[in-house]
C-alpha cells in the first residue's frame, strides 16, 4: 500500500507546474517544455482546442438564433458580464457568467473572466504596446508606488523574443515614450486617421497618432507558418476564435507548440485551491486541486511553480495558500499581498463627425481597429494637477446610413439601398490608475465556492486622481478635435465601475524590498524562491499601455531565469 | 427549452420559406414553441399581416415569405423584459381592435393603403418618441409607455432587424462577407459598391 502511494505520488510529480493556461500561462508552458522540463499545466475550465472548439467561428449573422443579441434572462442573471462589450451571442460561451462563479463586491467591481484553456487570450482585443522607461521609472519619480525592480533595458530583449513568436503588427514610429518592437507590417491608418495624425503632430510637440500595434499576422513569417498559422484574413470576428490563427492566442500559438514537445501535460477541469508549502522543507512542494467534474481533491508536485491564473485569481490562490510559515498567504511576509491592486480607466469617450476627406472611404476591415495616441501627459516631467497620464484610441470610419422610416415598399427599397455616411470619429481614454493600499482583495471568512475555495471580496474604487485625469482627457481631446475641424463633438462619461477595462493588476507586486513587495526582479517570491508570479498580479504600477504583451515578456524572462537557477541548484 | 425545440425553432426562423404547414400544429396556438408569451393562432396571423405591411412582398420576398413574424415572436419571447412582453401582447390586441373599429374589418382584410396609413401614424409617433429620448440620452432600446406604440416599435424594430439580417437579404439584396481578406485604408468612394456589407 505504502509503495503504491509512493508510485502514485511519483506519477503526480513534474519538473514544473503552471497554474492557468491563458495569455501568460501559455508562455510559461512553452518556455518550460522547450527547455526540456516535464510540465503540468492546470486549468480550471474546459479544454478549447484550436479550430476544433470554436463553435461559432464560421457562422453567418443569420445563423445566430437571436442575430447576436444576448437573451434577456441571461443578461438579467448576469449583470456584470453583460456590461462587457464582447459578451454577445457569438462569443458568450467564452465568458464566465456571474451566476456560475460569484464573488463579493464591497465596492462594485466588474470582474470579467474567461475560464477555459486559453483564458482571456481567446477574446482579447489584441492591442500590444511596449512600456518605456518613463513607465518603469514613474513610481520612483513621482512616488506613487514602490520602485520597479526592473527598467526597460531588462525587458527589451524579451519583448523582442515574444513579439517575433506571437507576431505583432506595427510601424517603427521612433517615439521614446512608446518604444518600437519587432514588427510585421502595420495595418495602415485611413484618410481621416492620417489627417488627424497630421493635425496633432503639427500642433503639439510630443503628441502622436500612430497605427495601433496589434497581435495579428499581417504578413506571416516562417516561424508562424511553422506554428500552423496563416495570414490574418481581416474578418474581425476574432473573439469567436480564429480558424486561421490570424491573431495570437494561447490556443493557436503557445499551447500547441508546447504540446508538440511531448513534455506538456495539460489538465483541464483542475481548480487549484492552493499552493502547498512544506514548513519542514522550507519550500513549496506542489499544488492542491479539486477536479471540477469529479470533485476529487488531488495533489501534484514539482520543483518550481508558476502562478498564472490571471491577476485576481492569482491573488486568490496565494491568499488561500496558508501554512505555519505563511499564515497570511504564501510569500506574504510584508502583508502587502492582495493590496495595491490597480487597473486602467476606460470610462471616457469622445465622438464627433467630419465632413472632409469625402472622396475616400475604407474597404474591408481593420483588425488593428485604427489609431493609437501614446501617453502625452506628465511624460518627462510633472506638468498637471494629477499623477501619471492616459493613452487613447482614435479611429475614423464611414458607415452606411439607411432611411428606415415608414412602412411598405418605400421602406423595403430604402433598406436595400443604404448610403455612405460622412466620417465619424471616436476616441476612448486608457488611463493609468494609482496603486493604493486601500484597493484590496481579501478572502471571505465564511463563504466558499463549489470547489472549496473561499469567495473573494473586492474593495477597489476610482479616486480623485482618476476624476481629474478624465477631465483632462475630455479637455485635451476636445481641443484636438476642434483644431481638426471635427463637428458635433460629444463627450461621454460611462461612469462604469472599475474592472470593465479588463486590465486588473497588482496585489503581488514586484519590488526591490521584501518589506514592501512580494516578488523580486525575476518575478520570484522573495520569501519562497520556487514560486513565480508572471501575470498581472506582479505589476508594480499599471502604465497606460495594454498589459498583455508585458505579461508575456515577463513570463518568458522569468522561466529562463528559473531554469538557469534550477541548473545551478539554487532551486531544488 | 430543450435542444430539439431550439433546433426546430432555428430551422423555422433561419430557413426562411420553410413555413410549417398549419395541419402540423394545434391550430389554436402559435406555430413555434414559446416559453413566456402566450400567442394564439389569430394573434400570430395578425402579427404576420403587420410584418407583411412593414416589408411587403414585391418582386422580391416579403415578411411572410421570410417568416419574419416568427422571428419577432422569438425575439419578444427571449430578448425582452416581462414588462415589454406584456405591453407587446396588449398592444397587439389594441391595434387589432383599432383596425376593426376604423375600417370595419380585420386588419388582414384591409387594403394595403389602409394598413399602411394605420402603421404610418404609429411610425410617426415612434419617431417623435425616439427624438425626445435621444435628447435625454436615454438607452436605445427603451420601449414607449403606450402599449399600442410599444407593440408597433418592437414589431417594426425586430421585423427590420430580422429582414436586414436574414439570409435572403444578406445574400441577395446586399452581400455580407465572412472573409473579405482585405483592408483598403484608402478606398475611392467612386469605386464603392454600396451593397457589400461586413462586420
Ligand atoms: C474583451 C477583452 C479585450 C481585451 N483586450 C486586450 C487588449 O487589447 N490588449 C491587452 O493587452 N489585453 C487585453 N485584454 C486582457 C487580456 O486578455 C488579459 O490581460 C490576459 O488574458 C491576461 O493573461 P493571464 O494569463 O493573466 O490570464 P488569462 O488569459 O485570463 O488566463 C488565466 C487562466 O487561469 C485559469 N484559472 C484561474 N483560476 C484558476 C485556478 N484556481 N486553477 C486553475 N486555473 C485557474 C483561468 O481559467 C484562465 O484560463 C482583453 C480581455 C478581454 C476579455
Ligand atoms: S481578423 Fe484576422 S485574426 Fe481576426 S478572425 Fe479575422 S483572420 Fe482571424
Amino acid at each position: 500500500m505504502a509503495n503504491l502511494n509512493v508510485d502514485s505520488a511519483k506519477q503526480r510529480t513534474y519538473d514544473a507546474i503552471v497554474i492557468g493556461s491563458g495569455m501568460s500561462g501559455g508562455w510559461a508552458a512553452k518556455e518550460f517544455t522547450e527547455k526540456g522540463l516535464n510540465t503540468l499545466m492546470l486549468e480550471r475550465g474546459r479544454d478549447v482546442k484550436h479550430n476544433i472548439n470554436y463553435p461559432t467561428t464560421n457562422m453567418y449573422p443569420w445563423e445566430f438564433e437571436h442575430r447576436g443579441e444576448v437573451p434577456y434572462d441571461i443578461q438579467q442573471a448576469n449583470p456584470v458580464i453583460s456590461r462587457c462589450y464582447a459578451f454577445r451571442e457569438d462569443a458568450m460561451h467564452f465568458f464566465v457568467k456571474d451566476t456560475e462563479h460569484p464573488y463579493i463586491q464591497d465596492k462594485p467591481f466588474d470582474w470579467i473572466r474567461g475560464y477555459q484553456v486559453g483564458g482571456k487570450s481567446l477574446m482579447w482585443a489584441r492591442q500590444t504596446q511596449r512600456w518605456s522607461d518613463y513607465d518603469f521609472e514613474g513610481p520612483a519619480r513621482d512616488g506613487f508606488a514602490v520602485d520597479w525592480p526592473i527598467r526597460y533595458k531588462d525587458i527589451a530583449p524579451w519583448y523582442s523574443y515574444v513579439e517575433k513568436f506571437a507576431g505583432i503588427s506595427g510601424n517603427k514610429d521612433g517615439l521614446d515614450n512608446l518604444p518600437d518592437g519587432e514588427f510585421l507590417p502595420a495595418f495602415p491608418l485611413n484618410s481621416v486617421e492620417n489627417y488627424f495624425s497630421k493635425v496633432v503632430s503639427n500642433n503639439y510637440a510630443g503628441r502622436n497618432v500612430i497605427s495601433a500595434r496589434c497581435a495579428h499576422l499581417s504578413v506571416p513569417q516562417p516561424i508562424h507558418i511553422q506554428q500552423g498559422r496563416v495570414q490574418c484574413q481581416r474578418r474581425v470576428l476574432c473573439q469567436r476564435g480564429c480558424p486561421f490563427g490570424g491573431y495570437f492566442s494561447a490556443n493557436s500559438t503557445t499551447i500547441p507548440w508546447a504540446l508538440k514537445t511531448g513534455k506538456l501535460t495539460l489538465r483541464p477541469y483542475s481548480v487549484v485551491q492552493e499552493v502547498i508549502y512544506d514548513d519542514k522543507k522550507g519550500k513549496a512542494t506542489g499544488v492542491r486541486i479539486m477536479d471540477a467534474q469529479t470533485k476529487q481533491v488531488i495533489e501534484y508536485y514539482a520543483k518550481v511553480i508558476f502562478v498564472n491564473a490571471a491577476a485576481i485569481n492569482t491573488n486568490l490562490v496565494l491568499l488561500n495558500s496558508k501554512s505555519q510559515r505563511f499564515p497570511k498567504g504564501l510569500g506574504n511576509d510584508s502583508g502587502v499581498l492582495g493590496k495595491y491592486v490597480a487597473f486602467h480607466n476606460y470610462s471616457a469617450r469622445i465622438s464627433a463627425e467630419y465632413d472632409g476627406e469625402m472622396e475616400w472611404t475604407t474597404d474591408g476591415r481593420n483588425p488593428a481597429g485604427g489609431g493609437y495616441i501614446p501617453r502625452f501627459r506628465n511624460v518627462k516631467k510633472q506638468e498637471t494637477g494629477f499623477l501619471r497620464g492616459y493613452a487613447a484610441g482614435f479611429s475614423a470610419h464611414r458607415g452606411m446610413d439607411t432611411n428606415s422610416s415608414g412602412v411598405g415598399k418605400n421602406l423595403k427599397e430604402n433598406l436595400g439601398h443604404p448610403t455612405l455616411s460622412n466620417w465619424k470619429v471616436g476616441s476612448h481614454m486608457m488611463g493609468e490608475t494609482i496603486p493604493k493600499e486601500t484597493n484590496t482583495l481579501t478572502l471571505d471568512t465564511t463563504k466558499k465556492d463549489d470547489w472549496g475555495v473561499p469567495l473573494l471580496k473586492f474593495n477597489i474604487a476610482y479616486d480623485d486622481n482618476d476624476a481629474k485625469m478624465k477631465q483632462d482627457y475630455f479637455e485635451q481631446m476636445t481641443e484636438m478635435f476642434t483644431k481638426a475641424g471635427f463637428k458635433n463633438i460629444q463627450t461621454n462619461d460611462s461612469k462604469q465601475a472599475p474592472g470593465l477595462d479588463i486590465h486588473e493588476m497588482g496585489g503581488a507586486r514586484m519590488g526591490n524590498d521584501a518589506k514592501t513587495s512580494i516578488l523580486n526582479k525575476w518575478n520570484q517570491m522573495h520569501a519562497c524562491n520556487n514560486v513565480f508570479v508572471t501575470d498581472g498580479a506582479c505589476m508594480t504600477s499599471t502604465s497606460t499601455q495594454n498589459p498583455s504583451l508585458t505579461y508575456m515578456a515577463l513570463t518568458a524572462r522569468a522561466v529562463d531565469y528559473a531554469v538557469s537557477e534550477m541548473k545551478k541548484g539554487n532551486i531544488a | 427549452m430543450n435542444r430539439r425545440t431550439v433546433i426546430k425553432n432555428l430551422a423555422l426562423v433561419i430557413g426562411g420559406a420553410a413555413l410549417l404547414p398549419s395541419c402540423l400544429h394545434d391550430s389554436g396556438k402559435a406555430s413555434i414553441a414559446l416559453k413566456k408569451i402566450n400567442v394564439s393562432a389569430d394573434q400570430e396571423k395578425f402579427l404576420a399581416d403587420v410584418a407583411e405591411t412593414i416589408i411587403p412582398k414585391t418582386d422580391t420576398s416579403g415578411a411572410k415569405d421570410l417568416n419574419l413574424h416568427l422571428f419577432v415572436l422569438k425575439m419578444v419571447d427571449d430578448c425582452f423584459s416581462k414588462k415589454d412582453q406584456t405591453a407587446f401582447m396588449s398592444g397587439l390586441d389594441k391595434l387589432s381592435k383599432e383596425a376593426e373599429n376604423r375600417f370595419g374589418k380585420p386588419f388582414g382584410q384591409c387594403s394595403q393603403s389602409q394598413r399602411e396609413s394605420l402603421l404610418n401614424e404609429l411610425d410617426h409617433k415612434q419617431a417623435e418618441f425616439y427624438k425626445a429620448q435621444q435628447a435625454n440620452k436615454n438607452a436605445k432600446k427603451e420601449v414607449p409607455a403606450d402599449d399600442m406604440l410599444a407593440f408597433y416599435a418592437i414589431t417594426k424594430g425586430e421585423t427590420v432587424f430580422g429582414y436586414t439580417n436574414s439570409k435572403y437579404f444578406m445574400t441577395k439584396q446586399i452581400v455580407w462577407e465572412l472573409v473579405p481578406g482585405r483592408y483598403n485604408a484608402y478606398f475611392p468612394v467612386k469605386n464603392l459598391k454600396p451593397n457589400i456589407k461586413h462586420g
